[in-house]
């Protein structure tokens, strides 16, 4: 493992009930993420996937890449634009570096979740491999 | 922006502390897993967890960052029933600038979470008001579990 490699990308459908399971998983029912008329009333068509979820799909690509020893230390993550009920999501990460310590090697690495050709979120995982 | 600075310089400071009524629990991690799509058994098999160095299957991480089931908040008009320091700044809108977690300890289904939030920096910059909040999430045993830092943005609305 170095710096360059690419982590399996993870591709996900987000649909209705993927965000009713969610919003009640994290007890978070805002109107945001399922009310039409509250949607109609901000501009929005659809509902708004909760961006929280895709920390969630950022953890799962590194942990299930690097394995169950492996440890996630650190994540950091921006949300860059909205997703919305029905769409497919692209979770994509490199290597940026590998640091090898007392407890193992810190693996760093730069995500991004794309959909439909743009990027909804990006971020930063680091996880330690013993 | 339309808020003084003494208001703002007032926000830093602030601290709220929410501690769930009861053990997280083996169904809150399975539902979690469930929802996301995550299908990693280290949540769910105890076995396997323990195989892998853990004393029981583990929550998956970013669950304790993100529940509101600690706060034993009412729903609001919007349907929200977590965490809002209800800043309100007259005609601006809020935007959400990111989120910052580490992962001190693994979740277990018996512990008993604390989540305190506390505003860590308020200010001003080009026209905008950066609002940076931490949650420090310990259990019942007063253990670091994780820390989330999240920035919140007030932009005024032309």
């Amino acid at each position: 493992m170095k710096a360059g490699d690419e982590v399996p990308a993870l591709e996900r459908t987000i649909g209705a009930a993927d965000m009713i399971a969610y919003a009640g998983a994290t007890w978070d029912w805002h109107r945001l993420h399922h009310d039409d008329a509250y949607l109609r009333a901000r501009g929005l068509d659809r509902p708004v996937v909760d961006g929280q979820l895709f920390g969630a799909l950022l953890a799962e690509q590194v942990q299930d890449w690097l394995g169950p020893d492996a440890r996630l230390r650190r994540l950091r993550f921006r949300l860059l634009s909205m997703v919305f009920a029905g769409e497919s999501v692209r979770v994509t990460g490199v290597v940026t570096g590998v640091v090898t310590g007392v407890e193992g090697s810190l693996v760093t690495v730069e995500q991004k979740v794309l959909v439909a050709g743009r990027v909804a979120a990006g971020g930063t995982a680091q996880a330690v491999l013993p | 922006m339309n808020l003084p600075a003494e208001e703002i310089r007032a926000l830093v400071g602030r601290e709220v502390a929410y501690t769930a009524p009861e053990p997280l629990g083996r169904a809150a991690l399975r539902y979690f897993a469930l929802a996301v799509g995550d299908d990693n058994p280290l949540y769910t098999d105890a076995g396997h967890a323990r195989a892998h160095g853990y004393r029981d299957v583990v929550a998956p991480p970013t669950l304790i960052c993100e529940t509101n089931q600690y706060a034993g908040l009412p729903m609001d008009a919007d349907g929200y029933a977590g965490h809002s320091w209800h800043i309100d700044v007259p005609g601006a809108r809020l935007v959400r600038g990111g989120n910052d977690y580490t992962f001190h300890q693994p979740v277990h289904p018996d512990d008993v979470i604390t989540a305190t939030w506390r505003i860590e920096s308020a200010e001003e910059k080009a026209g905008k008001l950066f609002v940076t909040s931490r949650a420090t999430y310990t259990n019942q045993r007063g253990e670091l579990l994780a820390v989330n830092e999240e920035t919140l943005i007030y932009v005024e609305i032309p």
